[in-house]
């Protein structure tokens, strides 16, 4: 369908003086009333707490810069795409103009939010693979905000596809896709591990008690808070407790459930001829989104605890061009929602042609563990003995300091599974390495893709002659850590990991040539 | 520490070059005003103060004893530990103090080659070199250079990054 589309446009297109094109005028019936619905808090609130003040009416001037600012972008927002540039141009009062190279693009994601989806219009977003933070968003990227679907995906042909552009056309129908992985309804019983309604619970919680605080009312006036608050005060505190928590146990399953569906709803991860993996997926926000295969950069299997208890796990591609959970990119790389462990091992399988996370690693040694250990038990006993001090102070009650003490049987569990965790292993074109308890991760790094290697050790490790290898990569999380190997190891893995670079800084083993 | 370190264990020699002495100075300085700051604060609040917490004498005194001992040990330790060396292939850095690290970037991945000069360095005559690359894990630094020198530095490290072109992601 996309190829057909690619033959139909006009032959200008791609040239040194392509057609521009505009943004979709359907997004004038959109975009005013959004804005408006942004704006209303500063309306309302201008007009209720400036009754009768001369700024009264401020609000208003505000809402009419926002609505006409939202017009004029759709109206003046015009792109093209060149032989070797996607020029982009906006602004009526304050104009702008950028252009980014063709041969940068990596990768263009396609998102419809409910506000497209009542057109069928979707935002395309045209990325380059830089990879540095501290930058805003859209700093080089480039969104357009209301194309038709169709023209997103033609988009996504045209930049994407051009090495093999000329193949495909020729064709009259390219191959059909493979499908490397769809979404299960059987793995909807993983949602309540990802414990993912836990944030949407805290988030309700903290905006219900920060309006109450607000408007000043104290939700103990409630007959119905009342009535709970009372048969809780008659029952013994273990029993509320007790309740409390189921309660709000099931509330999270629930809730992560829900998000679960609405995420993850027709999950489909396919890889195209041209060599580009595909991914789509959302229930009411859809979401597409490409990545070139030659930027992949690996993989990573996320085992977070609860997830890991009931063998489930998530996969995540390391991708240049995808930051990692960071504001429009967040989940962009996910290449398998939590399904379970061995079908996210086939994934990575697929994806990769191999298979580098199952590699068995190799385990760090014992002087890890004490590290590890120790870390985690001094946490939880510094925190008690702050809060200890609280109390003394009288600025706290007796009861976290006790609590904060019951915790450390458990952080040293958790400790003791960070070490079970460590590991590293070299495949030949591939460094893995693992780590983490709470939130596990086994990364798989292309070792090509690394751009340098760092090596880090704190005055303890020193004594316990462990090192820390950080490999930065220009791709997902942006560093990839070996925590706490052994020193030799560390850069015996280094080496080898990336030849020659090392051997001139190294001493001691001198014949490897 | 153990000495584990046999003929066949590899181990990382350290980077050829020191920084210069004046970063000493230069260190020395740049703590000292935040120990000046912290330890005047908390004089102001004991001496005006007519209720002041009595936590507050104990880490005045704590801040008295730590500062100075920061001031002599730090500089020192850490001039031993900065150094840099750039080769054909390569840039290698060594920093830190209590925690100390090793940073290797082959020179196809420069991507940037910045000099940057606070005041404290303008008035010591330094310069801090970065180098990026294109993961934001990556930036090498070489703080604590003599200005000349780290000019001298940027314009081979420019020239040999221009040599050897790519990708650089």
């Amino acid at each position: 369908m996309s190829s057909t589309e690619t033959v139909v446009t006009p032959p200008a297109e791609g040239t040194q003086d392509a057609p521009w094109h505009h943004l979709d005028r359907r997004m004038l019936l959109i975009r005013p009333v959004l804005d408006l619905v942004k704006s209303l808090p500063v309306l309302l609130g201008a007009l209720l707490f400036g009754h009768g003040e001369p700024w009264q009416w401020i609000g208003l001037v505000f809402t009419a810069i926002a609505v006409f600012t939202g017009v004029s972008h759709v109206l003046t927002s015009r792109y093209r795409i060149t032989e070797s540039q996607v020029e982009w141009r906006t602004g009526l009062l304050q104009r702008k103009h950028r252009a980014i190279p063709r041969d940068r693009i990596r990768t263009v994601d396609v998102t419809s939010e409910p506000k497209h989806r009542l057109f069928s219009l979707a935002a395309a977003r045209i990325g380059t693979g830089r990879h540095s933070h501290g930058k805003g968003p859209g700093k080089d990227e480039l969104v357009l905000d209301a194309v038709t679907i169709a023209e997103a995906q033609r988009l996504r042909t045209l930049l994407l596809h051009r090495k093999a552009e000329a193949v495909t056309t020729e064709a009259a129908d390219a191959p059909p896709e493979q499908l490397i992985a769809a979404v299960d309804k059987r793995w909807l019983r993983y949602a309540p591990f990802t414990l993912s309604g836990l944030a949407v619970v805290g988030a309700a919680v903290g905006t219900v008690y920060h309006f109450a605080h607000e408007l000043h009312f104290d939700p103990i006036q409630f007959s119905l808070v009342q009535a709970v608050v009372g048969h809780f005060a008659e029952t013994p505190a273990w029993v509320s407790v007790l309740l409390a928590a189921v309660g709000l146990l099931v509330l999270v399953s629930l809730l992560s459930i829900g998000g679960y569906v609405l995420s993850f709803w027709n999950f489909r991860l396919t890889r195209e001829p041209a060599g580009t993996l595909h991914i789509r997926r959302g229930l009411i926000t859809t979401r597409s989104v490409s990545i070139e295969e030659d930027r992949l950069r690996g993989a990573e299997i996320r085992e977070p605890l609860p997830l890991r208890l009931a063998g489930g796990a998530r996969c995540v591609a390391i991708a240049g061009g995808l930051r990692e959970g960071k504001g429009a990119d967040k989940g962009g790389g996910l290449l398998l929602p939590p399904a379970p462990v061995a079908r996210a091992h086939e994934v990575v399988a697929e994806v990769l042609r191999e298979d580098p996370v199952a590699t068995p690693l190799v385990r760090h040694p014992r002087r890890a563990l004490y590290r590890r250990l120790s870390r985690a038990v001094l946490g939880v006993l510094l925190l008690a003995a702050a809060l200890y001090g609280l109390a003394w102070l009288g600025a706290l009650p007796d009861w976290p300091w006790q609590v904060a003490l019951v915790l450390v049987p458990f952080a040293a569990l958790v400790g003791w599974d960070r070490y079970r965790g460590l590991g590293h292993a070299f495949t030949g074109r591939y460094l893995v390495t693992r780590s983490g308890s709470l939130d596990r991760g086994t990364a798989a790094v292309r070792c090509d893709g690394l751009t340098g290697i760092v090596v880090e050790r704190s005055y303890f490790q020193r004594r316990a002659g462990l090192v820390t290898l950080i490999a930065p990569v220009a791709a997902g999380k942006g560093k990839y850590r070996v925590l706490d190997v052994g020193e030799a190891d560390g850069l015996a893995l280094a080496d080898r990991a990336l030849p020659g670079l090392l051997t001139p800084f190294l001493t001691g083993d001198r014949d490897r040539g | 520490m153990s000495e584990h370190t046999t003929n066949t264990a590899p181990e990382l020699r350290p980077p050829a070059h020191r920084v210069s002495r004046r970063a000493i100075g230069y260190w020395t300085v740049t703590a000292s005003i935040v120990w000046i700051i912290l330890i005047g604060v908390q004089t102001l609040i004991v001496v005006t103060s007519d209720d002041a917490p009595s936590f507050l004498t104990v880490t005045l005194v704590l801040s008295c004893v730590l500062g100075p001992l920061h001031l002599i040990v730090m500089p020192q330790w850490r001039y031993r530990v900065h150094r840099w060396e750039v080769t054909g292939e390569a840039v290698y850095t060594q920093s830190g103090w209590l925690k100390q690290e090793w940073r290797i970037a082959p020179v196809s991945r420069i991507q940037t080659v910045d000099i940057e000069r606070d005041p404290f360095e303008q008035l010591f005559g330094l310069a801090k070199i970065t180098v990026t690359t294109a993961s934001a894990a990556g930036p090498l630094r070489i703080a604590g250079l003599a200005h000349d020198r780290a000019l001298a530095l940027a314009d081979e490290l420019t020239k040999t990054t221009q040599a050897v072109r790519g990708d650089a992601t």
